[in-house]
């Protein structure tokens, strides 16, 4: 179902200095480490490059001689669009599959296969088929992230409460009311997190289709500068791709707290504020049938 | 218009004192075989407030489903306001241990439910919804979310919501059971000044004898395997019902009556 993640890891409160302090000496600590164990060749300068270097090569590829940034976008398109056709797919037989038992039925098998095989290992046959351009990269992407995105999206939809559903029933809600206003609400968190591990596993597979064969893209980059032993530019790319998924989680983060407000009691204060002032004719009528005591 | 003409309106074409509910040989057998309701019998007037009591597992749910339409039973007919049960029906509203409601809906948006299944809600509705909130005690709450409330309370949002489905025969399956002693006790003295407010018949579902008399016009004693009803038993304590009526010795009488029935059961 839903793959933990590192955000949803209880962290206590912090005691004495504020977070970012912390943070800050940590980083400078683990930096500093770095720094002197090449600098006093406890590594190899060839093997681990200083953080120094790096930055000098960072530096260098993307600010002085703007190399790196048509391949960032370039991965980054191909993540985009692989997530959207991924996640497009993905709810859609969802969908299908919670409301239509024989089809769930059906297609159940596949869905076993597409789990247990190494969905990565499809990049070279999705190569051979589409060619080296960005297609072939937004198809292992999209073939990569449908999986967790149909299954919690499934498995969102299907665990309706019983209560609930007796409820609509009794109400006389239609098939299409129960999902519009039952299941899919309902659902929403655990398909939320289900994009939220999608758009990182898009990630990996736009880069693993530019490994595979591609000309362009940050996945190219890094496998040539290796490849020539220049690794103070690997890993600057590698950093650019540390940012461009922390990026990519962090706007899914934020469009899931929308999605899914209920959860957080700033936005419901937030939204009923909001309310009250729509409503403020409505609330400030007085005809109630009976003076009425404090609620418990 | 207020919740109170709105329910007035509904009951308009039933005589005081006519059977709105009757049950003829009830049964219902699960596959298992279990015999969850054996033969029931029994016939419920307009406005009154019966309580059905029973160790757990003697089909006192089964029972409020089949009376609800969501659940056609095995054998024998039910009528609700002269036409036989096949399928849920407007005047009928459920209510549950758990309060049922919609996280992301508003309080107001909760108790409107019954309006958006129907296709429309208009500023008449959201004006009777808000009197029902007042009626039931969340005055203020209206734009509060569940989570944001207490078990009680989430409690009287889903009795608000019963109330606007229009429903004129309420079902309730321990609709307080999870709730602590004293909200319990507060709901039910509520739960009836707001039947004898807006006229409705209820079933209220319970394990507790001391609630059961103190609640019903009449008491359904059930029993298990098979689940039917032993006996039905009459209270014959003056309304407005008072806490005080509980050290009464119609009360404890009552209640032992009923205990009595239950015997080996309990
Ligand atoms: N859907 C069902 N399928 C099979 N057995 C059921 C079902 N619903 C209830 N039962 C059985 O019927 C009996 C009565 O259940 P229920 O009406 O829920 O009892 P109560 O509400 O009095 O505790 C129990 O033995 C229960 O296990
Ligand atoms: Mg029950």
């Amino acid at each position: 179902m839903t793959e933990p993640s590192i955000s949803d890891v209880p962290m206590e409160k912090p005691k004495g200095m504020p977070s970012w302090v912390q943070h800050l000496i940590v980083f400078a600590v683990f930096i500093a480490i770095w720094e002197a164990s090449v600098q006093f060749q406890w590594v190899s300068a060839l093997i681990l490059p200083s953080p120094f270097d790096v930055v000098v090569a960072w530096w260098d590829l993307a600010i002085v001689r703007k190399l790196i940034w048509d391949d960032f976008f370039v991965t980054l398109t191909e993540v985009l669009i692989g997530f959207g056709f991924g996640a497009a797919f993905g709810t859609v037989i969802a969908v299908f599959s919670a409301m239509q038992p024989t089809f769930r039925r059906l297609v159940s098998p596949y869905m076993v296969a597409l789990q247990v095989t190494p969905r990565i290992a499809v990049a070279p046959i999705i190569v051979a088929w589409l060619g080296f351009g960005m297609e072939p990269k937004i198809a292992i992407a999209a073939i990569i992230c449908f999986f967790p995105i149909f299954i919690n999206t499934l498995t969102g939809l299907m665990q309706v409460d019983e209560d609930r559903m007796e409820m609509f029933a009794s109400l006389r809600a239609s098939r299409w009311q129960v999902f519009r206003h039952l299941q899919l609400p309902g659902a929403m968190p655990v398909i939320m997190a289900g994009y939220k591990t999608g758009i990182s596993l898009a990630l990996i597979g736009a880069i693993v289709g530019e490994f595979v064969s591609a000309s362009v893209g940050i996945g190219v980059l890094i496998q040539r500068f290796s490849f020539q032993l220049l690794l103070p530019q690997a890993f600057a790319c590698l950093i650019m791709l540390t940012v461009m998924g922390l990026t990519l989680y962090g706007a899914a983060s934020l469009v899931d707290r929308h999605v899914v407000f209920w959860k957080h009691d700033a936005l419901l204060a937030k939204i009923s504020r909001r309310l009250r002032t729509r409503y403020a004719d409505l609330l400030s009528r007085d005809r109630s049938v009976q003076a009425v005591k404090e609620p418990v | 218009m207020t919740a109170q003409a709105k329910i007035h309106d509904l009951n308009g074409a039933s005589r005081e004192g006519a059977s709105i509910v009757t049950g003829h040989t009830v049964g219902m057998e699960f596959p298992g075989p279990v015999t969850a309701l054996h033969e029931a019998t029994f016939g419920i007037k307009k406005g009154e407030f019966i309580s059905l009591i029973g160790p757990s597992g003697c089909g006192k749910s089964t029972l409020l489903r089949i009376v609800a339409g969501l659940l056609k039973p095995t054998s024998g007919r039910v009528n609700v306001l002269g036409s036989p049960m096949v399928g849920p029906r407007p005047e009928i509203g459920m209510m549950f241990q758990k309060a049922t409601l919609l996280d992301w809906k508003s309080v107001l948006d909760n108790v409107l439910l019954p309006n958006t299944l129907a296709g429309s809600v208009t500023k008449a509705d959201r004006e009777r919804a808000v009197d029902l909130l007042h009626l039931v005690g969340l005055r203020g709450f209206e734009v509060a979310f569940p989570r944001q409330l207490s078990g009680g309370m989430q409690q009287r949002v889903a009795l608000a919501r019963l109330l606007n489905s229009g429903a004129e025969l309420l079902l309730l399956d321990e609709p307080f059971g999870a709730l602590d002693e004293f909200t319990r006790e507060r709901l039910n003295l509520e739960l009836m000044r707001i039947q004898s407010q807006i006229g409705a018949t209820i079933m209220f579902v319970t394990h507790n004898i001391q609630e059961a008399v103190f609640l019903a016009d009449r008491v359904f004693v059930m029993t298990p395997r098979p689940g039917r009803i032993a006996a039905e038993v009459e209270v014959a304590l003056p309304r407005p019902r008072t806490i005080e009526q509980m050290k009464s010795r119609e009360f404890t009488d009552t209640a032992f009556n009923i205990r009595d029935t239950l015997g080996g059961f309990i």
